[in-house]
């Protein structure tokens, strides 16, 4: 078979195959469209204004390792006039993110971006192997899920930056609106496939990867040479996400569109007016300040359950009750530092904010 | 990401694992007679149980066959035409046929027999008619059978019953077409799907075999998903114009609340979130208008609203099979004969994955259901997609060349592959049809897989353009008739 062309420029010889489109394309048209996409993404939505401190949640993994190679590129090439800073965190899980957090001292270095390294024993006293070590490996993602995205913000605001983008890519997306229409979480359901998220008092957060597919995020890592180490969690997953990812896989290998016809079917819905009503108002923690939507916010919630040997408490609705009627929490109480949001000179008018929370 | 890299991972929705059911073995309803069955959890006697699907199927339906829909306290029923039940031979609508024949046919008799007053007004049938519609598969997919003298056997079961049948390649058949449209309203459009815009034109002289149309039809589509998401269009825009030719003002269809779930997040994974509401319950209009239209007649343009009503919505998948066993149903069709391998198709994959985690976690379909029923478009509405005439969201063409950069600047005058040269014939009446249909549709028509999907027929010829449904034409390229030009002038004429 004579080699084919690229079915974009018609002049070099395709070399890959899009995960994406099914084009059959060479190296350097991969690199344009799958760039061009995501300045798509940050152009459509508004995301940035010149001037703007924008922390790049750094895993050391693919995706976040992707990004900041991207974010570098596009800063430039398009003269965002963003200023660029690393952010990572340390969930304190030993041989898994040792090395990673190397890729991303590296990328500090290559990309001559400042670093921030926060860990969860720094902010919560505990590390992911101590909380294990305690509740064992069933729920243990929630705790992370939560500490991080905490963590995130509370980095950010450490750095006094007006914004964080964080790594989540098409699949994460479409496997996220799934999970929320079968576990009815009618709330994240309403914002999961926003780009841009920002409460009342956090920190603005956003997706450039959102219509991005993992396969293309290691397709482009391999060819522009950019190593990661892998960041699935040695830590059992929960089940149920397993089978929505492995049930988007099915979907992807029958129709590779699938993953964009489904966040595309997220952004074509919305709440309904008269279930909005009944949502719970967005309030402040009142022991951390950070934004809760009851009296004590997530994080300090299982924070306390694992100080008070009550792990469970913050996990289902029983346990929590069963902890209250053992009585307050006691005075000297491990908590997490008051949260105080950075006063950023730009955040007052906001190009793109989805806050129905 | 890694899986907990994801900050919307908690589990305070997590699923537990409940115990089949609760400790009781009588029923929760008459707490007397001791249980037949468990629906989710709860212990329920054959008698109940008819009670309760009864009950189920009568709350999903009569709040709505009234043209203006009831408040909490139910007035009598009246609905504005007849009534047309979309058969499938399958499990669903064979409940549903017995349920509403149950309801609304048998009842009334017992009760006029009883009261003896014929003329008491009280006892109007509430539907002047009850049409049962079977749309025949077996010329699309190899190695079905006919059914249809099955089907129509089954139906005449059921007294004060009428039956239409139909064969899906009546979508491309203009006769069919101009029995309920009339001649004005026949055209036909031809498509080239080797482009994404899909050029299209009308045919010239009419293609008069629906069938070699329909196969020809779906030998282009480029997926397995897109065979199977066609067939399922087409079965239902037949039913939907033939609502509007037997002047039914609804149409029920026997999705169970299990296959409600599966046909939800099946439309989600094929993009079309925009029409989860027409997914649950759907008004539609025809705006073909029929030969006999009166532009001053306002009754008239009422009647041909058609509502669709999924009776069964909230009765599960095994609450179905206990209602067909106990009364000795026969369940002619429901046969995946021919149907492209499950494994390799979205719907079947859909349904697979729905009704294993069902399962484990028996309150999924549900919640699903719930959920979707949360939902409303977000958007502005562009029009009424050609093709499987459902709304069709604003701007989705430009969504889709922003989320996946097709071309680079230098390649699109230059390198453009030319039209083929049938569709160059005639350009002046070439349409572009992408920016007709829904997202959904486009992503069927448009969107490719590694494989192709295997070949439905030995003889189909793959022509480089096919022949589209009957009802895409006149909505995109109408023939404005004599009386329509005069009744739009109307009142500039000097009566001779
Ligand atoms: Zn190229
Ligand atoms: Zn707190
Ligand atoms: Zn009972
Ligand atoms: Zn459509």
């Amino acid at each position: 078979m004579p080699p084919k062309t690229c079915a974009l420029c018609s002049s070099a010889r395709a070399i890959l195959k899009r995960p994406k489109t099914g084009q059959q394309i060479c190296k350097d048209c991969f690199f344009y469209v799958f760039e061009t996409e995501v300045h798509n993404t940050i152009t459509e939505a508004q995301l940035f204004k010149p001037g703007d401190r924008v922390a790049i949640g750094a895993s050391g993994g693919k995706d976040s390792t992707v990004l900041a190679h991207v974010m570098k590129t596009l800063n430039d090439r398009y003269n965002y006039g963003l200023e660029l800073l690393l952010l990572s965190i340390d969930e304190g899980i030993t041989g898994y993110r040792d090395d990673s957090l190397e890729t991303v001292k590296r990328n500090q270095e290559q990309y001559d971006m400042s670093l921030k390294i926060l860990s969860y024993d720094e902010l919560y006293g505990w590390t992911m192997d101590a909380i294990v070590a305690q509740i064992g490996k069933k729920n243990n993602c929630t705790f992370c899920g939560v500490f991080r995205r905490q963590a995130l913000d509370r980095g950010a605001a450490i750095l006094n930056v007006d914004h964080i983008v964080t790594g989540h890519n098409a699949d994460d997306i479409a496997e996220t609106v799934l999970m929320n229409i079968m576990r009815g979480d009618i709330a994240r359901l309403g914002r999961c496939t926003s780009i841009c998220t920002q409460g009342e008092d956090t920190i603005k957060r956003s997706k450039p990867f959102k219509y991005a597919y993992e396969k293309e995020i290691v397709m482009y890592a391999y060819f522009k040479k950019l190593d990661y180490f892998s960041t699935e969690c040695i830590y059992s997953p929960d089940a149920y996400r397993g089978h929505a990812r492995a049930f988007l896989k099915d979907l992807e290998a029958a129709r590779p569109s699938a993953i964009i016809d489904i966040i595309h079917s997220g952004e074509a819905f919305e709440i309904k007016e008269v279930v909005k009503a009944t949502q719970k108002i967005q309030q402040t923690c009142k022991r951390c300040g950070y934004m809760s939507s009851n009296e004590l916010c997530k994080a300090c919630t299982l924070l306390e359950g694992l100080e008070r040997g009550m792990a469970n408490a913050g996990v289902t609705d029983r346990a929590r009750k069963k902890m209250d009627a053992e009585g307050p929490a006691p005075e000297n109480l491990r908590i997490i530092p008051f949260f105080q949001q950075p006063a950023a000179p730009h955040r007052t008018d906001i190009s793109i904010a989805d806050t129905s929370t | 990401m890694s899986s907990c890299g994801n900050p919307s991972t908690e589990s305070d929705a997590l699923m537990s694992r409940r115990p089949k059911f609760d400790k009781s073995k009588h029923c929760v309803k008459c707490k007397v007679a001791l249980g037949n069955i468990v629906i989710r959890h709860a212990v329920y006697c054959k008698e109940c149980f008819f009670s309760l699907v009864a009950f189920k199927f009568r709350r999903a339906l009569e709040p709505f066959v009234n043209a203006k829909p009831d408040g909490p306290r139910r007035t009598a029923l009246k609905p504005a035409g007849n009534l047309l039940l979309g058969f499938s031979g399958g499990l669903g609508s064979t409940v549903l046929l017995d349920l509403v024949h149950r309801s609304y046919i048998a009842n009334r008799k017992d009760e006029l027999r009883r009261d003896g007053g014929k003329d008491h007004p009280r006892h109007d049938k509430v539907w002047k008619r009850v049409i049962v519609c079977y749309v025949e598969l077996c010329d699309a997919l190899p190695g079905r059978k006919d059914k249809i003298s099955e089907v129509a056997e089954a139906v005449a079961q059921y007294e004060g019953v009428e039956f239409v049948p139909l064969r899906v390649q009546d979508a491309f058949d203009p006769l069919w077409w101009r029995c309920i449209y009339g001649e004005d309203a026949v055209s036909q459009l031809r498509i080239n799907l080797e482009n994404d815009e899909l050029t299209s034109m009308l045919t010239n002289p009419l293609s008069t075999n629906p069938l070699e149309s329909l196969r020809s039809y779906l030998s282009s589509l480029p997926t397995s998903t897109a065979v199977c998401s066609a067939l399922h269009a087409l079965t239902r825009v037949l039913l939907l114009h033939t609502a509007a030719e037997t002047d039914s003002s609804h149409l029920l269809l026997g999705t169970s609340l299990t296959s409600l779930a599966i046909s939800l997040i099946r439309g989600i994974g094929q993009g079309a979130g925009f029409n989860i509401e027409q997914e649950i319950q759907e008004e539609w209009l025809s705006d073909i208008r029929p030969p006999n239209f009166d532009s001053n007649d306002r009754a008239n343009e009422n009647q041909k609203g058609v509502r669709v009503i999924r009776p069964l919505r909230d009765v599960g998948l095994k609450e179905c099979a206990f209602w067909a066993w106990w009364e000795k149903l026969r369940i002619v069709g429901e046969d995946r004969t021919g149907w492209p391998d499950s494994r390799q198709e979205i719907g079947g994959l859909t349904k697979d994955f729905i009704m294993g985690l069902e399962k484990d976690y028996p309150s999924t379909v549900s919640t699903i259901v719930r959920t979707c029923a949360k939902l409303s478009p977000r958007g502005e509405v562009s029009g009424k997609c050609v093709l499987c005439e459902r709304p069709a969201q604003e701007g989705v063409q430009e969504w889709k060349s922003r989320i996946s950069v097709r071309t680079t600047a230098q390649s699109v005058d230059a390198t453009a592959p030319p039209l083929p040269a049938p569709l160059q014939a005639d350009n002046a009446s070439a349409t572009r049809l992408a920016s007709h249909l829904c997202y959904a549709c486009h992503t069927t028509l448009t969107s490719r897989s590694a494989r192709p999907p295997p070949p439905l027929y030995l003889s189909a010829t793959k022509t480089s353009s096919t022949t589209l449904p009957v009802w895409v034409a006149p909505r995109i390229m109408r023939k404005v008739g004599e009386d329509e030009m005069r009744a739009t002038v109307q009142e500039f004429l000097i009566e001779e």
